[in-house]
């Protein structure tokens, strides 16, 4: 780890968890555990007093009457005789009493009976639950004395070791004990993942877009006015562009990305879930303030990025147009590469957006290009 | 000097914040008694009123009324039994509200505590330093 750079981050797990702590945590839930303790045997002994009682009520009635000493205070007792030996008063709780035979009032006991076996099935759940919870701190204590280490390895591209290193410091509170990396490359893969899907779906649609191009473009250019103004610049850039042999390509391509927009936009509004990839930040940023055709070109050229590199002749133009106005690309950059959704907080925006691209689709030349900008 | 005065100041405010969230703590603690005693009394009414379902219509029902039986009526005696049970599960649920209530104030009452805490924390690193 100490050698080159470091990539992820080592921390003592008695630095998250100090090891008295810990022990606190223990002896708390060890509390708990013996007042279950406690209330159990109360339940087993009401148990075992029913059951006693349910025996004494179903002898009762063997005999006609029965010679009892009959308490008389709290000292005293006296001979007395038991008659009536079938009849019962009940006490069904709440101070109701009713009046029962032997075999009702062992009815009614073992109906109580059973009220009293639940109550224990679930105590002696919590228990479980409770002892559980008393192992994990007591494992969690010895290891923190142990001088156990948490080991965090960001799950990076090789371009952002800097970067992850310092955000892993962040996350340094996340409480788990060991095999900690695990969630989190999980997550990492879970998104990358989701950016690849989504990558795909945008490439069908374009090719869709490409296909009926022609008959919409038309509508397209109405819808553009309402939909998003920085496109009508574009396009317009684009016309003058289009007056030579690329013409209809451009066309096409035009069209396909506006689609594509009009249909972020959509998805955007639609998605509920913030943590949908789908869920693209730069349409509103870039609506807002867009000033220059510059914004809407590299917004274009960001979602023509995945396309196949057939299209490289419009790539090569629309970067000449870039590199023409250099006061406008980084804001045009700024304004367009934000593709993650705001909710994971993990790589910073821009650098996961660009490095994801290349690998499933073409990596085209622009990107790169945009890279070098940057810096 | 000023300084000094301010921070007594805090410390008085902080310590009465901290009495009033003691307060609203003892008040959480009664309310979830008086919740658990409730909840308790229904358990019973439930098991009651299934008792008294079971009973067939010509049984005798008593009821206890300080040192005497009272013979009542099975219907009346039901009927008691589910007002009974209805009126602890509405007190119950007015405990809840009371208590999520009770919850909230304590929440901000600590919030409140805390950053006072830190107030007083910079004020005194303040004074260490000068």
């Amino acid at each position: 780890m100490e050698a080159g750079r470091a990539k992820g981050t080592v921390t003592p797990l008695s630095f998250l968890f100090p090891a008295q702590d810990a022990h606190k945590a223990a002896t708390r839930v060890q509390d708990a555990i013996s007042e279950k303790e406690r209330e159990l045997e109360h339940l087993l002994g009401f148990i075992s007093d029913n059951a006693n009682l349910i025996n004494l009520v179903q002898k009762l009635p063997e005999e006609l009457h029965h010679e009892v000493m009959v308490p008389f205070g709290k000292a005293a007792f006296f001979p007395g005789r038991l008659i009536h030996t079938n009849e019962f008063l009940v006490l069904l709780g709440e101070g109701y009493y009713a009046e029962r035979t032997s075999k009702q009032t062992v009815e009614i006991l073992k109906r109580r009976g059973k009220a009293l076996d639940s109550q224990v099935d679930s105590l002696k759940a919590m228990m479980d639950n409770l002892k559980a919870e008393a192992s994990f701190f007591d494992a969690t204590a010895s290891e923190a004395e142990e001088g156990l280490v948490e080991i965090r390895e960001e799950y990076v591209e090789e371009n952002l070791g800097e970067q992850e290193s310092g955000s892993g410091v962040n996350k340094q509170d996340v409480p788990s004990v060991s095999g900690v990396d695990g969630p989190k490359i999980v997550e990492e893969d879970a998104e990358y993942a989701c950016i690849m899907s989504r990558l795909d779906e945008l490439e069908k649609e374009e090719e869709l877009a490409a296909a009926n191009g022609d008959q919409s473009d038309e509508e397209d250019e109405e819808e553009k006015e309402t939909a998003d103004q920085s496109l009508e610049k574009f396009y317009d850039d684009k016309q003058s562009y289009s007056k030579g042999s690329t013409s209809t390509w451009l066309r096409d391509e035009n069209v396909g990305s506006k689609e594509l927009l009009d249909k972020y936009q959509q998805q955007q509004e639609a998605s509920t879930n913030p943590s949908n990839c789908s869920g693209l930040s730069v349409q509103s940023s870039s609506k807002e303030d867009v000033s220059s055709g510059k914004n809407s070109l590299a917004q274009t050229q960001r979602v023509r990025n995945p396309n196949p590199a057939a299209k490289s002749v419009t790539f090569a133009e629309v970067k000449e147009k870039n590199q023409r106005s250099p006061p406008s690309t980084r804001e045009a950059f700024t304004g367009s590469i934000i593709e993650r959704p705001p909710a994971i907080p993990k790589t910073s925006k821009q650098e996961t957006g660009t490095p994801l691209q290349p690998s499933g689709s073409q990596p085209s030349k622009p990107v790169s290009r945009f890279k070098m900008q940057r810096r | 000097m000023s300084s000094t005065s301010a921070l007594r100041e805090l410390q008085r405010e902080l310590e009465t914040k901290a009495n009033d969230l003691s307060k609203l703590q003892k008040d959480i603690a009664k309310n979830h008694q008086v919740r658990k005693k409730y909840t308790i009394q229904l358990g019973e009414n439930e098991l009651v009123l299934k008792e008294l379902d079971l009973l067939n219509d010509e049984s005798n029902v008593y009821k206890l009324i300080g040192p005497v039986l009272v013979k009542q009526d099975l219907a009346e005696a039901n009927a008691n039994v589910r007002k009974r049970i209805e009126y602890i599960s509405a007190e119950l649920k007015r405990l809840d509200s009371a208590l999520q209530d009770l919850e909230e104030k304590q929440n901000s009452k600590r919030d409140a505590i805390l950053k006072l805490q830190q107030r007083i924390q910079s004020l005194q690193a303040g004074k260490a330093k000068a």
